[in-house]
């Protein structure tokens, strides 16, 4: 950085920068104690925001010229005139208005829902090593971390293993050695494995081991 | 800022239509409404014509109505402009220490945050791309992790390596990052 490049054409001379940068502390340390203890990552909720905005675009535009029709003296459109007459003929216990109540209100609880709720259920936050960085673990990548894992301990056939955001559930199928001393390896293992995750909430480990062929 | 203003925004239609269809549902179904409210009874209609046309005699009724439904429908527009667009930050600005400055394409940076992440142990795949204003970037990184390594220990390479490479380079006081990782696709392997 230090020659200035003229790729871009007649840019002016760039000043060399003196003080090196790398001289500082990079990123801050790990905030200690429960700063470290990120909360989860939070959907920008893009889509169900774009479907009521999209709604109530055509809603309020529909609307806005059906009335300024109206108001430059041509006639209302036909819709507008049922509308008038079925909201002013129905009776609130009306089997229909009650069926479309229900489904209002099941439609705003569902949209205040997912107004206040996180959201993104699949990412696990990672503890934070650096100030300024958050991350995040799909929920899959760390069932796979751990498969692996879990396939390295003798005497494991194969493994399948579920994680859920509070708990991991492991079931290993083993075809030689004790089960008990395969539990113990793999409980050992996995610990470790979880550990190495890097989560703020490690989630909680259940082993199942069972031999080959035996349902469970 | 878009994430608040979306979850408030659809907070407030949620809320409405909650509402209203409540207490349709509740009086519809013989619950006794106060007094003070829309209807009366479950015999009562939806709307009736002498509600709705209440004052369409008066002359501020419809420019107040037209009004309204055209601050909605610009409210509207630009909250689904807001959606739609894909925030990118185009360029950054560098801060050489003397006054001046000098801009870097944000699409440079992004090439050299993601092709350092990618050659880190273990990343099979990585992509970033910066969003913030261009004197505080922000990077978001996506990486792709193979079978062998600790995410853990991903994170911190990350960030030792390529995120201080690339904050240093651009002589950023901070560079806030936001890393999501997922592991590749694979059969059940033993990998030591």
């Amino acid at each position: 950085m230090s020659e200035p490049q003229g790729s871009e054409g007649t840019t002016q001379r760039l000043p060399v920068i003196e003080k090196a940068p790398a001289d500082e502390p990079a990123y801050g340390p790990a905030p200690s104690g429960h700063d470290g203890d990120q909360g989860r990552f939070w959907s920008a909720r893009r889509i169900p925001a774009g479907i009521v905005a999209l709604l109530v675009l055509a809603a309020a535009g529909l609307f806005l010229y059906d009335i300024a029709a109206v108001r430059a003296h041509r006639p209302a459109m036909a819709w507008r005139r049922e509308l008038a007459h079925g909201l002013a003929e129905r009776h609130l216990d009306d089997t229909w208005v009650l069926v479309g109540a229900g489904v209002a209100a099941v439609l705003g609880l569902w949209l205040l829902v997912l107004a206040v709720t996180p959201g993104l259920r699949g990412i696990l936050p990672m503890r934070r090593t650096h100030a300024d960085v958050r991350a995040g673990l799909h929920r899959e990548a760390a069932a796979f971390v751990l498969r692996d894992r879990a396939m390295e301990v003798a005497g494991v056939q194969s493994v399948r293993v579920r994680v859920r955001r509070a708990h991991a559930d492991v079931y290993a199928v083993s075809h030689f050695r004790e089960l008990g001393d395969v539990r113990a390896d793999l409980n050992a293992t996995l610990d470790d494995a979880i550990r190495g995750l890097g989560l703020t909430h490690p989630p909680a480990l259940s082993v199942h081991v069972r031999r080959p062929g035996r349902k469970r | 800022m878009l994430r608040i203003v979306n979850r408030v925004l659809i907070g407030i239609v949620g809320l409405a239509l909650l509402l209203l269809g409540g207490s349709v549902l509740a009086v519809g179904l013989g619950a006794p409404p106060p007094s003070w409210w829309i209807h009366d009874g479950r015999h009562d209609v939806l709307l009736s014509d002498a509600e709705r046309t209440r004052w369409q005699g008066s002359g501020w009724w419809w420019p107040t109505v037209i009004a309204a439904l055209a601050v909605l429908v610009l409210l509207a527009l630009w909250w689904l402009t807001a959606v739609l667009r894909r925030r990118r930050l185009s360029e950054v600005l560098v801060d050489t220490g003397d006054g001046e400055g000098a801009l870097l394409r944000s699409r440079a940076l992004e090439g050299v945050l993601a092709s350092e992440a990618g050659e880190l142990e273990g990343v099979a795949h990585a992509r970033a791309h910066l969003t913030g204003r261009r004197t505080a970037p922000e990077a978001r990184v996506q990486l792709l992790l193979e079978p062998h390594v600790d995410p853990g220990t991903a994170l911190h390479e990350l960030t030792t390596r390529a995120l201080m490479h690339a904050r240093n380079s651009a002589g950023l006081a901070a560079f806030p990052a936001e890393v999501r990782m997922k592991g590749v696709k694979h059969r059940a392997e033993r990998v030591s």
